[in-house]
């Protein structure tokens, strides 16, 4: 039987239209180029026939449309993409179908006809319920609106809801911050993503920072919404099952999973990303390059490079690493390995080893400090 | 070959001024190299020395020229440092020659280095050949520059060449004037062997190569030689000259220059600046040698990873192989634990060095702040030399200190005189005279504490007169001064490796300064750091790290792990050169912060 690291266990594509970029956004997304919309959709069908051979898949793998704003796609593209899949065999009784969108690109009846289609899973870029704060960083979308969307995905039937927030946010208070988190947590969402604000360079927000229009919260603030979203999130329910992502029993997401364990997956479209246990590959990002068929980028991944990625991958999530699998996938005894290291960090109480199951993860405080810990694979 | 025919000469120029260029030039007119082995400063052999277009070891080469006379003469060259630090390696390089070239930038006109050099040269009764360089330049003025050679340095400069090295102008008319003005060798070729030892390298297979100039009589294979000043015995095993790679010939003539190497393993016994005779026809008295250069810098030398002390060890062993003016101990810090206290001519050597030990041989180091050798004069009469500030002693048992003062040349336009005397008051100098280079030149000479010029004087001298000021100085004796050692404490705890001696009235701006400088130099960690600076016991200024409060929440799904991969990398590869000092992590810059202040 075929171990699950030899198999595709996910399936990323990548919608990478926006009706407006965000001022903090610098994800392969692009406003104004609806009109490549179709082109795209049959370039995306395009590459999923060509590639569909290319490695064993689980019957159960899952799909994620992300983006850009996946929810901007036609139904009659999105069905072509989703013909692709299944006529190639690659979807045939996924675990998960999930769909990124954005408050605002969707109604009720549009989301019945996703749910027709198969997604069973909806995530929302929500970022804030504070109106002020949404308007800063620029979305699109009012507060109502994001919960009123939340409303009508729960109507509509889908009982897996997730929603992304932002902490840290210019002018967010650790109060209004409170004020969103306990909105959302009251919303049908099970499921909930947290990132702090990353100011990454050359986007409008860090042009607005360095020039003073714009100012970010104290880090103390940012940390008492950091602590605040961990110890209120457990309070009502959602437990954190990895880093920055809280879900309700049950509710995790499959297709993220993937990513942290490390397994193999396949990403279709611009600047998707694929990987097959040995060798990383991403295809051109700017849309056009795509739909011209530009080759993608190949990396490859030593044994050496795949452990570390095996190792901070997965203690990102709070269940941790069993410290077989990655004796059985790499060859490499960990704690020979590392022994030092890890030693000195479960010292700090920032790692812990249950020598039992063979497992090894990260503290409560390790999940704070995290990179300093992952570093150490490297 | 008869000594009428042989020229030895070397190079003097400022940074700069063309010295590789004309030197390449030379090698190439006369066909020494072809075209396909010639490359850019090609006597530079060291990476180090191309990549900042300095010359650090002085470099030989043997060209044949015909001259209009018909006659076919031997030149050697023996290319010289310009930089102040290597001064020595220059007296050695013009021990060896009858005459100089003395290369001047056609539109800078003469630097205070230069002069340096110049009077070295004139000490040696060496025969000065002026070039005026770079007369292509727009801004050439070689009239002025030759009135200013006249001037200052005092020597006729009607027959200067004009020449442009860069587009080989004026190279032909400077290998005539080699052979029409410098002096032949004036040697006896039947007295007993005697040359003179300018140089020396370290070659795994043939043992020690010595460079030589044969003063009397000849050297060839098979000779028994004897170094006269430690008396040991060697046979030659190899005899050759520079083209410029090592070619071996049969035997060296009286004036002539080349190597030899006699399967000699250790370095001491073939000190540079000893002469080499004939062990059964010896010479009566030995040539003058040279005064052993002395360190003026100090700094520690750290291995990053403990376990590199050995490998640091043998690699300064080696490197002082190539270069005696490098002297180490071994030294423990209580913060750094076991390295070496080292000395160099100056920053620049010291640069150098750090930089040949971390490509050469793949280490990773600590560099504490450079420093000053200081006198300590204590009460029970003793007198202590002090090379690392950590062993400074107790004030109470201090009777007083002195420090070495060095007299500083300056040259620069005389629109920023005021400048240059603002700033080297403020850094303690005395002022001693003035002069004009031409009209629109001054040359200021100034008494200053060295430990300011290591300091930032220069930086500060290059800002305050943008960059058109030049500096020499020599060594000028000690002379008491008000010091008083500066401690730093982290987490209460005193860091030696970080402590510094200043001056009693700049201490506390000093104090106040470094510990401010030294909190936005220590990353951040999980806990809160105090940074204090102490005289004795008293704090003189304080300054907290706070402490790292979170990591940020970040996505990571999957076209996030290259690049979240290559941050973690980055950032453990700004962890390396990071020394762990008690429960504190310290940046190399951390050491340095003391001469980046202002």
């Amino acid at each position: 039987m075929r171990k699950q690291w030899e198999q595709i266990q996910g399936i990323y594509i990548h919608i990478p239209f926006c009706m407006q970029k965000c001022l903090y956004c610098d994800f392969a997304s692009f406003a104004g180029k609806s009109g490549l919309m179709h082109q795209y959709a049959l370039a995306l069908a395009n590459e999923i026939r060509s590639r569909a051979g290319e490695m064993p898949i689980s019957e159960r793998a899952t799909v994620f449309f992300g983006g850009g704003t996946p929810s901007l796609l036609p139904i009659d593209d999105l069905k072509m993409i989703i013909n692709a899949l299944k006529e190639t065999g690659l979807w045939r009784a996924p675990a998960e179908v999930t769909m990124e969108m954005n408050p605002g690109t969707v109604d009720f009846d549009k989301l019945c006809q996703y749910q027709e289609m198969g997604i069973d899973r909806v995530s929302f870029g929500v970022q804030s319920l504070n109106d002020k704060e949404l308007k800063t960083i620029g979305r699109l979308h009012a507060a109502s609106e994001a919960l009123q969307a939340i409303e009508q995905a729960s109507k509509a039937g889908f009982e897996r809801i997730s929603a992304d927030l932002i902490y840290g946010l210019p002018t967010q208070t650790l109060a209004t911050f409170k004020d969103t988190l306990a909105a959302i947590v009251a919303s049908a969402i099970s499921h909930l993503s947290v990132y702090g604000l990353t100011v990454e360079e050359e986007t409008p927000l860090a042009t607005l920072l360095a020039n003073g229009s714009l100012v970010l919260p104290s880090e103390e603030e940012a940390e008492m919404m950091y602590d605040h979203t961990i110890s209120y999130l457990e309070e009502r329910g959602l437990h954190r099952y990895e880093i920055s992502n809280f879900a309700r029993t049950g509710q995790e997401s499959l297709h993220n999973l993937v990513y942290w364990h490390y397994l193999p997956y396949y990403g279709f479209g611009s600047a998707a990303c694929s990987y097959d246990g040995k060798r990383r590959m991403t295809n051109a990002e700017d849309i056009e390059s795509y739909i011209r068929g530009a080759a993608p980028t190949i990396e490859q991944l030593p044994s050496r490079t795949s452990l570390a990625e095996f190792m901070f991958l997965g203690l990102r999530t709070s269940e941790g690493i069993d410290l077989s699998v990655a004796k059985d996938r790499f060859g490499v005894d960990v704690m020979a390995m590392f022994g030092q290291e890890i030693e000195k960090y479960i010292n700090k109480e920032m790692l812990s080893f249950d020598q039992a199951a063979n497992n090894l993860k990260l503290t409560k405080l390790g999940m704070k400090f995290g990179n300093e810990i992952f570093e150490l694979f490297l | 070959m008869s000594q009428e025919l042989i020229r030895n000469f070397s190079i003097i120029a400022h940074i700069d001024h063309g010295k590789s260029t004309l030197a390449d030039r030379l090698i190439e007119s006369t066909g020494t190299l072809s075209k396909r082995e010639m490359e850019e400063q090609v006597l530079d052999q060291l990476d180090l020395e191309r990549e900042r277009g300095i010359t650090i070891k002085a470099q030989a080469v043997r060209i044949s020229y015909e001259a209009k006379d018909g006659k076919t003469y031997m030149l050697n060259l023996i290319d010289t440092p310009g930089h102040v630090d290597f001064t020595y390696e220059v007296s050695r390089a013009l021990a060896a020659c009858e005459g100089a070239l003395l290369v001047v930038d056609a539109s800078q006109g003469i630097e205070a280095q230069t002069l340096a050099n110049v009077y070295l040269a004139l000490e040696h009764d060496l025969e000065i050949i002026p070039v005026i360089n770079k007369i292509d330049l727009p801004s050439a003025d070689p009239e002025k520059v030759k009135k200013e050679i006249e001037e200052v340095i005092g020597i006729d400069a009607s027959e200067a060449v004009f020449t442009s090295a860069k587009t080989g102008f004026g190279i032909e008319e400077v290998l005539e004037e080699i052979v029409k003005k410098v002096p032949p060798p004036q040697g006896d070729e039947k007295k007993p062997l005697k040359a003179l030892v300018f140089d020396s390298k370290f070659d795994a297979y043939k043992g020690v190569v010595l460079y030589i100039r044969v003063v009397d009589g000849q050297i060839r294979k098979g000779m028994s030689i004897k170094m006269m000043a430690t008396g040991k015995v060697f046979e030659v095993t190899e005899v050759g000259v520079f083209k410029p790679d090592l070619v071996n010939v049969d035997v060296l003539e009286v004036g002539q220059v080349g190597f030899f190497a006699a399967a000699i393993k250790n370095v001491k016994d073939a000190r540079v600046g000893d002469t080499v005779t004939d062990s059964r026809n010896p010479a009566s008295a030995p040539l003058p040698g040279y005064r052993k250069a002395t360190p003026m810098v100090y700094c520690g030398l750290y291995p990053v990873e403990n376990s590199d002390y050995d490998n640091l060890r043998d690699a300064l062993e080696k490197l002082q192989l190539n270069d005696a003016s490098l002297v180490f101990e071994p030294e423990t810090s209580l913060a750094l634990g076991f390295g070496f206290r080292c000395g160099f001519l100056g920053l620049l050597h010291m640069d150098v060095i750090k930089e040949r030990l971390e490509r050469e041989y793949g280490l990773t180091l600590i560099t504490t702040a450079p420093n000053v050798i200081y006198q300590v004069f204590l009460t029970d009469g003793n007198v202590e030399m002090i090379d690392n500030p950590a062993l400074f002693p107790d004030p109470t048992v201090i009777d007083h200190v002195e420090e070495p003062y060095v007299r500083a040349t300056i040259i620069a336009p005389k629109e920023y005189v005021g400048q240059v005397m603002e700033l080297s008051q403020e850094k303690r100098g005395e002022y001693e005279n003035m002069t004009y280079v031409d009209e629109n030149r001054v040359m200021i000479h100034y008494s200053l504490p060295l430990s300011e010029i290591i300091y930032d004087y220069f930086d500060r001298l290059k800002s305050a007169t943008r960059g058109y000021a030049s500096l020499d100085y020599e060594l000028h004796g000690y002379r008491p001064s008000s010091l008083v050692k500066v401690d730093i404490l982290l987490n209460g705890e005193p860091v030696d490796a970080l402590s510094a001696i200043v001056h009693r009235e700049s201490a506390q701006r000093r104090g106040r300064l470094l510990v401010e400088k030294l909190r936005g130099l220590i990353p951040r960690q999980m806990f809160e750091i105090p940074v204090q600076a102490a005289i004795g016991n008293k704090v003189i200024a304080r300054e907290t790290v706070r402490a790292m409060r979170k990591d940020v929440l970040a996505k990571c799904y999957g076209g996030d792990i290259s690049r979240k991969r290559k941050l973690l990398e980055k950032q453990k590869e700004g962890k390396k050169r990071m020394k762990q000092v008690g429960s504190v992590e310290l940046p190399q810059e951390a050491f340095m912060a003391i001469l980046k202040m202002d």
